[in-house]
């Protein structure tokens, strides 16, 4: 019993579940469900489609090199059965899940750094834009508070005088 | 009216056309034997057109369930031609062959496979 790689998103396939395809040079492709297997009857490219993990990896937005990764590679040689193996083997599982899980949530954590940041920001500017949608403009000019302080802005005379000769 | 389908040994035939399963049941899937007439037949093969053979079913394009539950499917209908008692006429056989072929005795063509899936 193998648990395989859904070839298009990269999930895994538990037994019972999902179609191999075998084409006709003999490549097998692997499909967790119909959904990535209609995608791929579409011949849609998995870098190119959002939800897939291929995409994510190839665009940062999930870890891609790490050490964690290492112990999932594929190993083609049968291992003898040894029981104390197979029992620390099933601990060790437990505890690289823990960590791989761990280091890609502070992946994630550094990935959206500065979105409150951003936020705030983008928040702020939609308010000033759109602050005659909260309050009216003739309240604000009333509210003392609420406006901007008046600058004082020096108009030479003797020119607005030649202007309004002319 | 039944299928026509391609066949990967060298017998010298290129496509036959199913005439009926040999077990009699509804339809033919992954790994049965079939009775076939020879629709395309290179000059100077051993079986020429129009004759009727035995073939055995190597690939399917519907999927076919595995005891272990997961679903095989293959790019294409492809055909083995064997003899009554199911040794194949031809020497080699091209493209890959499912292994439920095991379970059905068709082990000479196992043998002649390069890809077993």
């Amino acid at each position: 019993m193998r648990l395989e790689k859904c070839w298009f998103c990269s999930s895994t396939v538990y037994p019972g579940h999902g179609i191999q395809f075998v084409r006709n040079d003999a490549k097998i492709f692997r499909f967790c469900r119909s959904k990535c297997h209609k995608n791929f009857k579409m011949k849609r490219n998995p870098r190119k489609v959002k939800w897939t993990k291929a995409f994510r990896r190839l665009h940062g937005k999930d870890m891609t090199q790490d050490s964690t990764f290492e112990f999932e590679r594929k190993r083609n040689r049968p291992e003898r059965y040894d029981r104390n193996v197979t029992m620390e083997t099933l601990k060790a599982i437990k505890k690289i899940d823990k960590i791989r899980v761990a280091r890609e949530a502070r992946h994630h954590k550094m990935r959206m750094k500065g979105k409150k940041g951003i936020e705030q920001k983008a928040a702020e500017r939609e308010l000033e834009q759109g602050i005659s949608l909260v309050k009216a403009p003739l309240a604000l000019r009333e509210e003392s508070s609420l406006t901007l302080s008046k600058i004082k802005v020096k108009v030479s005379q003797p020119q607005a005088e030649y202007q309004m000769e002319e | 009216m039944r299928m026509k389908m391609k066949v990967v040994d060298n017998s010298g035939v290129k496509w036959v056309r199913c005439i009926q399963p040999l077990k009699g049941r509804k339809g033919v899937r992954l790994g049965d034997m079939i009775i076939a007439s020879v629709q395309e037949a290179q000059p100077r093969g051993k079986v020429k057109n129009g004759e009727v053979v035995y073939g055995v079913v190597a690939r399917a394009a519907m999927q076919r369930g595995r005891c272990d539950g997961s679903e095989i499917r293959f790019d294409d209908n492809a055909v083995v031609l064997v003899n009554k008692q199911g040794e194949p006429i031809g020497t080699r056989v091209f493209g890959p062959v499912p292994h439920e072929l095991k379970r059905k005795k068709h082990l000479k063509i196992l043998t002649l496979a390069k890809h077993i899936v």
